[in-house]
């Protein structure tokens, strides 16, 4: 049966929808092929589907062909049976006949024989001539059709009718149409029935030593055809997916060596989509097909159906799938393919399959999520191919430019080199072409990074390609590897401070003529990379593939084209992170072009998704690289928070020279001519908060200071121009926002700092630190705007905050001291003597207060004698107080007043004390030293403390 | 072979992440496992997707490439445990019991009354304890 498989395909190729013969006994085609013609496609037709249940088809193509046509005749019985598709699904028998003899006698016998054939599905038109205003030829037309109907039309099967052609019926059409679909519909299930018997018993035999797969794909695929024909494309579907399984199944039958294929010019272009890439009888292989080209056959029927049912999302996902197991398979036949064929396949596979998908993709037809989806499975397939296609570049020498980031870095480096049987070695006259590569290794040297940062690059190589490309060759040993290197750094590994020797351009080696020799001498890399270039030529047939690796710019514009390919389906589906990592990589790109705009705007969104989930690893990865484009475009409030941002990261992450790199940007720019103050969010650098302990306890009115720890996080001393700190009242959200400020320079030291600043005058209540502000230079710098309850710590990202503690308390106006008089004997007239004022502090301290003295009329303060003060304690020891005399000098301080004011020492502001001050109380009627008791105590008029603290 | 292990905190911040590779080369195992928190999300946020895996910590196969494997675990508190192997050829109770082991010694870490929950664990005993799972699972893989 395998013979038939070229004519199978041309036959199948050239019919594609379902046939319909017409039988035209009476010659009547030409009068109504027009009519009949029209109701074509037909409209929901009835059929049924394979597990014979009733399915509308919209739109079903068919065609009217005469029996006598060439196409239906001529036929051998036993194609007819393989080709069964192509056989007329219904049989119209158009007969017309104005005389009841004549059907008798000529008419009848002959449909008789028509009809005899009884696996044909058969229905009898009866086209009526007979003009309506003719009663008698109408008449005669009605007998005739009436015995026609007696005579081939049963009680279970209607098989005629009636065509007036000056005056159809109206439901004549109607009629017709579910005639031939009623007979479509029987064909279509006798046939399946019966491909499905025969499949049976075939499929039965698959693991016996008889089993044919070609017999079994022929009869599978024509079922599989006429589920197609007859629009049936999820059946169709189901029959290449039980063939594919058929097929994997049997293929791979231990004992049976298959050749695989995939060695022709043209086969690394894959035809994943083009099923008629090869004529199926040139990939048979005994009983069975070829893997290389049949997987690819199946795969493209597959999705040939899939797009017809309008399904583009599953076309890309079974795709996906099939690409990395087909990938797989070249995986374990690399040996015998040529040099980077799997690499080659899966580009190409990829570039095909995401154009096919793509085109017929509408977007908004589907469900979000299976949008979504849609564009995460593009996005796979960029990347793939991306992946791919960068280690082609990297195979032809243009490793040096692509970027080692982690995402290349993570895909490559786990990617295994290709392993050909032999590796490719120098065609002889590649003198200058290595020549060439020699000076682009030479002439790459990585980008320095900004900051002078010094990081051991990411390996985009699984292993050394020098060592494995060596190793690889047939005739060589493993060699000495210091012989290999030749001095040289190895690739991969080329760090900035370890540039190649620049006396490695005289090279003996290079004089044309020694390659002869090189094949048993390890190969050098450039000589690797041109071996590798003239291998992927030969493998190479596409010229669009061909060309994107012929030049370091033709590899950048398609290198660029896959990555935004794969950014934007990713942005577009669930896998924003994949995106925007990838939004990175064509930063790279724009950035070596100068855009550093455009650099910019997508560093800026890679660093905010690591930083905004606390990535610091992979953000001191890409935040330096925005910093540049920033300093390069004059960002200046960019580039300070770069810096800042940088300056905030894991300290372990960076070096300290690294960072103090970063802060004397910072005091460089800060200090610098800048076009506008730039305000600055330092909250992650500087923090602050409280001391520990209790809050400063002031009453209304007072001045003081407060003591705060600030943290600085920059790696040397910085300082800050000015400081302003803020208070806000617990109690009253309005105007409790208090400033604080220290307009005298303040030097931060790294670590824990504790800065006093003074404290005017508050109302009353209790406050908790607000916001930090300064500024350093003509940078205004905020911090973060609440107090936290310890040091910040290194990674404060999602720092666990304490309630907010008060940092001062406020009361509000009370009693602060207690004065009495020490003594409330009566005083003698005009006789000086000592009146004690005991001053008690009430939890208040009486530091710098100054008290005011007003005699009153008739007491004046003896100003010969100084006013003395002493503990009170000390005064209670004494057996008795009114004991004092003036002029006894006993533990006592003397204080001076001046206009009635007494400053108060030191040592008396927190205990209490007593205070003498000599009187006398003066009168001119009496006479010195008489008594009286209308002058009995010292009139304290007015008592005013202050604390001192604001003088 | 395991080439790192990591767990990612609710807010998709990483709590702790160890590679157990040759090179200086964990910086593409910190992207790898970043990268894996997009099928994360996606399979939390599309219930309907993961269907009867709703109530399941164990989250499979997240990353089938060519040449790694990535697999998942996500607890109640919405902790996500991460494992990045080369080992394409490995059996899913195995991984199952890894992240059970796995979750097992994060619970214990994060009980030390001295951790601050939503930090990094830096615990050494913790990290110990991680390097002897991730050897017993490369020997139990391998036998």
């Amino acid at each position: 049966m395998a013979n038939f498989l070229a004519q199978f395909q041309t036959i199948k190729s050239s019919s594609d929808h379902i046939v319909i013969s017409v039988e035209d006994v009476s010659g009547l085609w030409p009068t109504v092929k027009k009519g009949f013609e029209e109701r074509l496609p037909f409209k929901r037709a009835c059929l049924n589907n394979k597990t014979r249940n009733s399915v509308f088809v919209e739109n079903l193509p068919a065609e009217f062909i005469l029996t006598t046509d060439a196409r239906l005749r001529s036929r051998f019985p036993h194609e007819q049976y393989l080709f069964w598709f192509r056989e007329p699904y219904a049989t119209i028998i158009l007969v017309t006949c104005e005389d009841l003899d004549e059907f008798k006698t000529i008419l009848k016998p002959r449909l008789k024989l028509i009809v005899q054939n009884d696996e044909r599905e058969w229905f009898i038109v009866f086209v009526s001539r007979a003009h309506p205003s003719n009663d008698q030829a109408t008449k005669m037309a009605k007998k005739v059709y009436s015995k026609l109907e007696v005579d081939f039309s049963s009680r279970k099967r209607e098989r005629c009718c009636k065509l007036d052609i000056h005056s159809p019926e109206a439901n004549f059409w109607e009629d017709l149409d579910f005639k031939i679909v009623e007979s479509i519909r029987n064909t279509l299930d006798r046939r399946v029935q019966f491909y499905e018997d025969e499949l049976r018993k075939l499929s039965e035999q698959r693991f016996m030593p008889v089993w044919n797969f070609c017999n079994f794909f022929i009869l599978k695929e024509s079922l599989a055809f006429i589920f197609e024909m007859a629009q049936l494309h999820e059946d169709a579907l189901r029959e290449y997916d039980e063939l594919e399984l058929c097929y994997s199944e049997t293929v791979n039958v231990p004992g049976k060596q298959r050749d695989f294929g995939g060695l022709e010019r043209g086969d690394e272009q894959a035809a994943l989509l083009n099923s008629g890439n090869k004529p199926l009888n040139e990939i048979v292989q005994d009983d069975s097909f070829r893997e290389f080209e049949f997987r690819q056959y199946l795969f493209a029927c597959q999705s040939k159906l899939l797009f017809k049912l309008n399904r583009p999302y599953e076309v890309a996902s079974r795709g996906y799938s099939f690409i990395i197991s087909f990938s797989k398979s070249l995986t374990s036949y690399e040996s015998i393919l040529p040099f980077c064929m799997r690499e080659v396949w899966v580009v190409t596979a990829s570039l095909a399959l995401i154009g096919a998908t793509s085109s017929h993709y509408k977007e908004g037809l589907v469900a979000l999520d299976v949008e979504k989806e849609f564009h995460r499975l593009e996005g796979d397939l960029y990347s793939l191919c991306r992946l791919k296609f960068m280690r082609l570049a990297y195979m032809v020498g243009y490793g040096t430019y692509l970027e080692r980031s982690p995402v290349n870095s993570a895909s490559l480096s786990m990617l295994p080199w290709p392993k050909p049987a032999v590796w490719p070695s120098i065609p002889p006259d590649a003198s200058s072409e290595v020549l060439a590569k020699e000076k682009m290794i030479l002439q790459a040297s990585p980008r320095p990074k900004h900051f002078g940062i010094q990081r051991k690059q990411l390996p985009l190589e699984p292993s050394i390609l020098l060592r494995e490309a060596n190793r690889r060759r047939a005739s060589l040993s493993a060699g000495n590897m210091l012989e290999i290197f030749d001095g040289r750094p190895i690739d991969g590994v080329v760090s900035p401070s370890n540039k190649p020797h620049t006396a490695a351009m005289v090279r003996t080696n290079s004089i044309p003529g020694n390659f002869e020799s090189s094949i048993d001498r390890p190969m050098r890399l450039a000589e690797i990379y041109v071996a590798a270039e003239h291998a992927l030529r030969n493998t190479i047939s596409n010229p669009d593939l061909l060309k994107s690796l012929s030049s370091l710019e033709e590899f950048e514009q398609k290198y660029l084209e896959l990555t935004k390919g794969a950014a934007d389906n990713y942005h577009r589906s669930w896998w924003k992170r994949h995106g925007v990592v990838l939004d990175g990589e064509i930063a790279a790109v724009s950035f070596g072009h100068g855009n550093f705009d455009l650099a910019a705007k997508s560093y800026e969104k890679v660093c905010a998704l690591y930083a905004g989930e606390g990535w610091h690893d992979l953000l001191a990865e890409v935040l330096p690289n925005l910093a540049e484009c920033q300093k390069i475009l004059n960002d200046e409030a960019g580039y300070l928070s770069s810096c800042v941002r940088l300056l905030s990261l894991d300290k372990g992450l960076f070096l300290n020279k690294e960072r103090q790199a970063f802060q004397s940007e910072v005091v460089r720019l800060a200090h610098s001519e800048m076009k506008q103050p730039v305000p600055l969010d330092v909250s992650s650098l500087i923090t602050f908060s409280g001391n520990m302990g209790p809050p400063v306890k002031l009453c209304d009115g007072d001045p003081g200071t407060l003591s705060v720890n600030i943290w600085s996080g920059f790696p040397d001393d910085i300082t800050l121009d000015s400081l302003h700190l803020t208070l806000t009242a617990t109690f009253n959200t309005d105007e409790g926002v208090k400033a604080l400020k220290s307009s005298t320079p303040i030097v931060l030291n790294p670590g824990k700092n504790t800065i006093t600043l003074a404290l005017p005058p508050q109302k009353p209540g209790s406050y908790v630190l607000g916001v930090l502000t300064g500024q350093i230079g003509k940078l205004k710098f905020r911090s973060h705007s609440f107090s936290k309850g310890g040091p910040a710590e290194s990674d404060d990202f999602m720092s666990y905050e304490k309630p907010v503690r008060p940092i001062l308390k406020v009361f509000n106006p009370r009693p602060l001291v207690d004065l009495t008089a020490a003594i409330s004997s009566a005083l003698l007239i005009n006789e000086p003597q000592w009146i004690g004022i005991i001053v008690r502090p009430i939890d208040y301290s009486l530091k710098g207060a100054v008290l005011h003295i007003d005699t009153g009329p008739g007491l004046k303060i003896e100003e010969s004698h100084a006013i003395e003060m002493e503990s009170h304690t000390d005064v209670m020891d004494k057996t008795t107080m009114e004991n004092r005399s003036l002029g006894e000098k006993n533990n006592c301080h003397s204080l001076k007043i001046e206009d009635g004011q007494v400053e108060f020492p030191d040592w008396a502001s927190e205990t209490n004390s007593v205070m003498w001050i000599p009187v006398r109380a003066v009168s001119d009627q009496l006479p010195r030293g008489s008594s009286s008791g209308a002058y009995s105590g010292l009139y304290l008029i007015f008592m005013y403390c202050r604390l001192m603290t604001d003088v | 072979m395991i080439v790192c292990v990591a767990i990612v905190g609710h807010q998709n911040n990483p709590l702790y992440i160890q590679s157990f590779t040759e090179g200086d080369d964990a910086l593409k195992l910190h992207h790898v496992v970043h990268c894996s928190l997009d099928v994360v999300d996606e399979r939390v946020n599309n219930p309907k997707k993961s269907g009867p895996m709703l109530n399941e910590t164990y989250l499979g196969l997240l990353y089938p490439t060519e040449n790694y494997k990535v697999y998942g675990y996500l607890t109640n508190t919405k902790v996500k445990f991460i494992l990045v192997t080369t080992d394409l050829d490995i059996k899913d109770a195995d991984v199952r019991n890894f992240f059970r082991k796995f979750h097992a010694a994060y619970v214990d870490a994060v009980s030390n009354p001295f951790h601050v929950p939503g930090k990094k664990i830096t615990s050494k005993t913790f990290a110990e304890r991680i390097s002897t799972i991730v050897k017993a699972f490369g020997l139990s893989s391998a036998g």
